[in-house]
């Protein structure tokens, strides 16, 4: 008997999270509850204080929606409440007692996961907080004696409710509706912050400092953007792009001249900073490839047998052998040495020797634009390539610019000291040429259309109609695999948002259950196919297991499916 | 842009690649036209166009150059708006010229000698170890301490000093062929090291080539010899090379130990361990924390592989003392660094781990500002160079505004010198004689000033390092006595002396004075301060001859003065009932008496020959000091961060456009509408400052769609709520909105703007959605 009457009530509990226990209680706990914000916004003096006593005694029920029956009966004996919602619980099952502990962790299991658990305890916390401010606001307006001493401690508590206020954005708003909507809208604490961050202002407070905006920024459940698209949006392609390009007129393109041509003042302090034996770094907003070309028609101008190589390092083709190639070319060929090869063996050792053969006198300068190029970014070799570059002064002089507001973090103190750098802020405002940054790609692959990559879903199917049956249905496994892994993924929520990938190991085993092939030679040669076609990419990850990977959207992935299925 | 690109022709091939050889503008690539066809083709064929091109233009560039001549520094540009004599301007390089360099030479000597011990001890280390342990490989583990950069100095001289220092062979018994020819330096780095084979590669390549008079062809001759090759990692290689050259020893050293991976050393130990019969390699290991913790890092098995032994380096802030004595403070100096931008640059040297380069680089900076940017910095010309004809209306009307006219001025006002103050400010020959004067005011303020320095520095009494000491005295002036305003109270010191130490310190200022400092440049000036070595010799004798009396009478305690806390005895009395408490000084004889009266002599005499005022009472100083502090930081210490974000956020401060500034001027506050003429990024950087750490692609199109759109009739794509008022005012700024295509190119570009300077990156979270990065 004692267990049917569990079975019966346990399928109540869950519900009784929001509003359903609250007719069948007989101390109507929680529509009393339902009356204090209101009544304690309106900050008259007596029935508030009520108000907050009233909730500090038997406000929990409501507040902490998923254990009304757990929490007082357990932790707190809380006065006169507490009390009642015990005896709330016996008369429905007064034999019971053995079964209790059974009984709370029934409910306890279908709660946890809703994760109401902790913000409830939060809001508790800031509640508090909050209604001891009020109250110590209501003290002292009753009270009327606002001593010297009393005024900041009253400055204290009115930022401490009035700063809850403001975290609910609009505080006074809402009191409207509240008292508007005559019916006591459930709970009206969890509804009530549910519609607030909906409503929220997506304009922070504008005060805080980077890291605390970033904290504000990154709390959870903060993130709440719209779901629209820009599916309805024609996005543009390189022809169009560069058509209307073509056409349009910079409102600013005066003003970016003239900056330049302040910029283009400093010349000669650079290049006699450069003859010192420093490097130069230019850094700032805009595109710095034009400046530093001039600059290098002032060197050229200022001494006409000088060399300057240029390293464009946008370039995304960017490797060593070029660099060092064309460095050594534009260097005097070692006396006596056979050029037998003369560009395509030049290592950086043997270059740093020759240059050190030459006479200490300035043989070269190089220009680095975008020393902070992805690419660059990426390979720390060719960072200490040109630093080790940048050491052979005075032979070699060196200067660069940068694009990010990250760059210092490329070097650390040893390259530092290699480089000398002296940095200068030469903010152009000129747009970057098509050359340095690829506005269409870089905004497509932004939002995770590849148009880099040939075909995107067409290309798939259509890559795949040439290959043998089995490699489709391999591929069909792995974008099913790859689409259960994205949903896992989005419902754990908090995940970031790496590339989602499976196991190379699983899908292999799931590839031969299905008999789509019979040994890992076999696997392999179907997914290197893949790889040619790049309509997969395999990583590592720190544990060094094989990943692979499908480089589409989600949406993309299931429309490949239903195309692969029918 | 279309003009930018215009502009650009000359360089479209070029751009593409990733190097060319920049030719300064061939005057036929200016038509586009022309060069067209050429620069496609180039495109076409990248690699090999590129390498086959440069070196065309290289020859061309080659045969130019043979008749060019060689331009030996960049002279500076004339001040004064270019009204300042190509004479004056070419004299401020000359002078830099001739002042750095004198610097540089004492700066690098100072750095080479405070590694000396160390090399010494190291070196030393090594020739013992040398017999003592044939079953370990022989290493020195050196603590250099956190600053890597520092470390390179180190090794540099450890390979000469190695290499070199052997030559001289004093050396233990030993096969003497062993140690005929110097080791083999090999120098590695982390970098270097990414595994086993490449480090192997580097030891063997560097092992071979390097050293005195190593050839290229020994290093062929290695590769290929007796006919046979080996694989460039194979040590057997290094070691038929070593044969050659009648050595056995190479000594491979880790300059940064810990960031080596550990199982990459330990295999490498190991790996050199097992070849010691045939190549006696020595490690040397640069540690930047502790042995231990190397150690640590090791298996047990190496560590026991290896017999070491640890050295210390200098700590950094000694050798800055020694850096700021030679460099900074010497006579040798032609240039003064002001006090406060000494005092940043050594708190950047103890707050920030930077070496004693990011010093001696700020140092040069300073230097070059002051010589480059500073007219009156002329007037540093020394050895009747200065003339009067070199003076130009323009540098006394600077003269006029310094700091220090003004002071001058006012301060002979306030003394009632009229005809000076008059004469200052209105006769222009009057400012010009003073102007010629003021290079011996400078030397001989200076020589104050350091002769202070190196006396108080000398007697030990100071509780400052030298640099405390000097920056003090340059902003606060020098003052020992014990009045209130002193800066450096050195009274009481003095005075707690005993007759020893008395003696002691009298000794040594004599010394100092007759000695100099070679340090700070100074040589002995006993002939200048005739009358301080007088007294202070006077004083020795006197006090020697009390010492010797007071012994004489054999008292058993020895002189003391009125000061020294012995003699102060307390006496209590009660007289009515009250406690009296009085000193008593009855207990000193006369001998004692006379002590206290030397004591108090002494105290005065270096009172007043132990002062300077501060720097910035001088008249005229601005010329020779630099002290501002901006200068430094900007170009060493950027904040990058700030300035990419204020260039997004208030663009109008570089633009200084008409329509930016209702964006910048802050009654627009925060909640100020943006101007739809504002460049791209900068509206979306002001959008995206307000978005979320999530941002919605879509929602930013059409914010910004209704920013710039043309009101009415995007309204289909905007659904701004809120701030289509402000398409009111764009309207009539550009007559009417961009259409939405344009504005997705508009949009397009500043989204990638953003995204290249890692302001953004994709998200997979949502669709069309991107995720912020930075917080600015």
């Amino acid at each position: 008997m004692a267990r049917s009457k569990a079975v019966q009530t346990a399928p109540i509990q869950p519900g009784s999270r929001k509003r359903a226990l609250s007719p069948a209680d007989p101390y109507e706990v929680p529509a009393d509850d339902a009356e204090t914000p209101r009544r304690r916004r309106r900050t008259e003096p007596s029935t508030t204080i009520a108000a907050a006593n009233g909730q500090h005694g038997h406000g929990n029920p409501s507040d902490s929606p998923p254990s009304p029956q757990r929490t007082p009966a357990k932790r707190r004996g809380r006065p006169p409440k507490a009390a009642g919602a015990g005896a709330a619980a016996t008369p429905h099952k007064p034999a019971a007692t053995p079964k209790s502990a059974r009984e709370r962790s029934l409910p306890a299991t279908p709660l946890k996961p809703n994760g109401i658990d902790t913000p409830s305890r939060r809001t508790i916390a800031d509640r508090s907080a909050r209604r001891k401010s009020a109250r110590a606001l209501i003290d002292r307006v009753i009270g009327g004696t606002v001593s010297d001493d009393d005024l900041e401690d009253d400055a204290i508590a009115r930022e401490i409710y009035e700063s809850s206020e403001d975290d609910d954005a609009d505080g006074e708003d809402r009191e409207d509706q509240d008292e508007e909507n005559p019916e006591p809208t459930t709970p009206s604490k969890t509804p009530g912050r549910k519609r607030r961050t909906a409503r929220r202002s997506p304009t922070p407070p504008r005060d805080l400092p980077p890291h605390e905006q970033y904290f504000y920024q990154n709390k959870p459940g903060l993130a709440k953007t719209s779901g629209n698209t820009l599916a309805s949006l024609n996005l543009l392609t390189h022809e169009e792009y560069f058509s209307i390009l073509r056409q349009l007129k910079d409102p600013h393109a005066a003003d970016v001249q003239f900056l330049e041509s302040l910029h283009a003042e400093s010349f000669p302090q650079w290049a006699f900073e450069l003859s010192q034996g420093f490097s130069a770094c230019l850094y700032g907003y805009g595109s710095k490839r034009r400046l530093l070309h001039s600059f290098a028609r002032y060197l050229a101008a200022q001494d006409p047998s000088h060399k300057i190589v240029i390293i464009n390092g946008y370039v995304r083709t960017l490797n060593v052998r070029d660099m060092l190639s064309t460095i050594s070319a534009a260097l005097p060929p070692a006396d006596g040495a056979a050029d037998s090869h003369p560009s395509a063996t030049t290592t950086l050792a043997s270059l740093l020797s020759h240059l050190a053969t030459l006479p200490p006198a300035p043989q070269l300068t190089l220009l680095v634009s975008s020393i902070d190029s992805p690419l660059l970014r990426a390979k720390p070799a060719l960072q200490s390539l040109l630093a080790a570059l940048a050491a052979q002064r005075p032979r070699v002089r060196l200067a660069c610019t940068a694009d990010t507001p990250g760059f210092p973090r490329l070097w650390d103190a040893g390259l530092r000291a290699q480089f000398a750098f002296v940095f200068h802020d030469c903010t152009t405002f000129s747009p970057f040429a098509a050359c340095e940054l690829d506005a269409v790609d870089e905004v497509h692959e932004l939002l995770g259309r590849r148009a880099r990559r040939a075909g995107g879903k067409e290309g798939v199917v259509f890559v795949l109609r040439s290959l043998p049956e089995n490699a489709r249905a391999l591929f069909r496994l792995l974008v099913g695999e790859v689409l259960v892994a994205m949903e896992e993924q989005g419902g754990a929520g908090t995940h970031d948002d790496d590339e989602v990938a499976v196991e190379y190991r699983m899908v292999y085993n799931k590839a031969v259950e299905e008999f789509i092939c019979s040994s890992e030679m076999a696997f392999r040669t179907l997914l290197k196919e893949f790889h040619d076609h790049q309509i997969i990419t395999s990583s590592k990850d720190s544990l060094g297991t094989e990943l692979l990977s499908l480089p589409f959207r989600k949406d993309e992935l299931e429309s490949i499916l239903e195309e692969l299925v029918s | 842009m279309a003009q930018s690109e215009l502009v650009d022709a000359p360089f479209e091939e070029d751009d593409h690649r990733v190097a060319f050889i920049f030719q300064a503008n061939p005057p036929s690539s200016h038509e586009k036209g022309a060069d067209g066809a050429t620069a496609r083709s180039a495109k076409r064929r990248k690699l090999a166009g590129s390498s086959s091109s440069t070196l065309k233009k290289h020859q061309q560039h080659g045969s130019e150059a043979a008749n060019a001549s060689v331009g030996v520094g960049v002279g500076f540009p004339p001040l004064f708006g270019g009204a300042e004599s190509p004479e004056a301007a070419s004299l401020r390089r000359e002078l830099f010229d001739e002042a750095w360099p004198v610097l540089e030479k004492r700066v690098q000597q100072v750095l080479r000698d405070a590694n000396r011990n160390t090399l010494d001890e190291v070196a030393g280390f090594l020739k013992s170890a040398a017999g003592i342990d044939a079953d370990k490989l022989t290493s020195a583990f050196i603590i250099t301490g956190p600053n890597i950069a520092a470390q390179d100095l180190l090794f540099e001289q450890l390979a000469d000093r190695l290499c070199a220092g052997d030559a001289d062979a004093d050396l233990p018994g030993g096969d003497g062929a062993d140690h005929a020819a110097p080791p083999r330096f090999v120098r590695l780095r982390a970098s270097d090291a990414p595994n086993l084979k490449a480090v192997l590669r580097k030891i063997i390549r560097d092992a071979s080539a390097a050293g005195p008079g190593g050839d290229e062809e020994d290093a062929g001759a290695v590769v290929v010899q007796g006919g046979r090759k080996y694989l460039d990692y194979d040590l057997e290689a290094l070691h038929v090379f070593l044969r050659q050259h009648q050595t056995r020893r190479v000594v491979v050293a880790f300059q940064d130990g810990e960031a080596f991976d550990s199982v990459l050393l330990t295999d490498l130990i190991s790996l050199l361990h097992s070849w010691r019969d045939r190549i006696r390699f020595e490690l040397l290991f640069g540690i930047a924390t502790s042995v231990e913790l190397f150690q640590a890092r090791l298996a047990k098995s190496t560590a026991r592989q290896l017999y070491g032994a640890q050295f210390d380096v200098v700590q950094a802030g000694s050798v800055l003392d020694g850096v700021v004595k030679t460099a900074v403070a010497s006579t040798h100096a032609a240039l003064r660094i002001g006090p406060s931008l000494l005092r940043t640059l050594v708190d950047r040297q103890r707050h920030h781990v930077a070496g004693v380069h990011a010093f001696v680089a700020s140092l040069k900076y300073a230097y070059m500002c002051h010589f480059y940017a500073d007219p009156l910095s002329l007037l540093l010309l020394g050895g009747g160079r200065l003339t009067r004809a070199l003076l130009q209306p323009e540098h006394l009307e600077a003269a006029r505004t310094l700091g220090s006219f003004q002071a001058e001025v006012e301060a002979a006002v306030e003394a009632r010198q009229l005809r000076h103050a008059r004469s200052l400010i209105e006769d222009d020959e009057y400012l010009a004689n003073q102007i010629l004067d003021h290079g011996a005011r400078r030397r001989e303020y200076l020589l104050r000033l350091l002769r202070s320095l190196h006396l108080i520095a000398a007697s030990g009494l100071a509780p400052l390092s030298f640099t405390e000491l000097y920056m003090l005295a340059l902003s606060d002036g020098l003052d020992v006595s014990q009045a209130e305003p002193a800066t450096l109270p050195l009274q009481d010191a003095i005075r707690r002396l005993g007759p020893d130490d008395f003696l002691a310190l009298a000794s040594r200022l004599l010394g100092a004075i007759s000695a100099g400092s070679p340090e700070l440049g100074l040589a002995g000036f006993a002939a200048d301060a005739d009358d301080l070595v007088a007294s202070l010799t006077d004083l020795r004798d006197e006090v020697d001859g009390l010492a010797a009396r007071a012994r004489a009478r054999g008292q058993g305690a020895a002189l003391k003065s009125r000061y020294s806390a012995q003699s102060r005895v307390l006496r209590t009395t009660v007289v009515a009932h009250k406690v009296q408490l009085s000193r008593d000084d009855a207990t000193l004889t006369d001998e004692d008496r006379a002590f206290t009266a030397a004591v108090d002599r002494l105290c005065d005499v270096l009172a007043r020959h132990l002062r300077c005022e501060p720097l910035a009472d001088l008249f005229l100083h601005e010329p020779w000091t630099f002290d501002a502090r901006a200068p430094c930081r900007d170009v060493f210490a950027p904040r990058p961060g700030t300035t990419f974000g204020r260039a997004l956020a208030r663009p109008h401060d570089y633009l200084a456009c008409a329509c930016c500034a209702a964006a910048a001027a802050p009654a627009a506050g925060p909640a100020g509408r943006l101007d739809p003429a504002l460049p791209t990024a900068a509206a979306l950087y002001h959008l995206y400052l307000e978005a979320g750490a999530l941002i919605n692609v879509a929602d930013l199109w059409s914010a910004y769609y209704a920013l710039v759109g043309g009101g009415g009739d995007g309204g289909g794509e905007g659904d701004g709520e809120g701030e289509e008022e402000s398409d009111a005012d764009d309207g009539a700024e550009s007559g009417a909105g961009l259409d939405e295509r344009t504005a997705l190119v508009q949009f397009y570009r500043g989204l990638a703007e953003l995204r290249m300077m890692g302001f953004v990156r994709p998200s997979r979270r949502k669709a069309d959605h991107i995720a912020k990065v930075k917080w600015l």
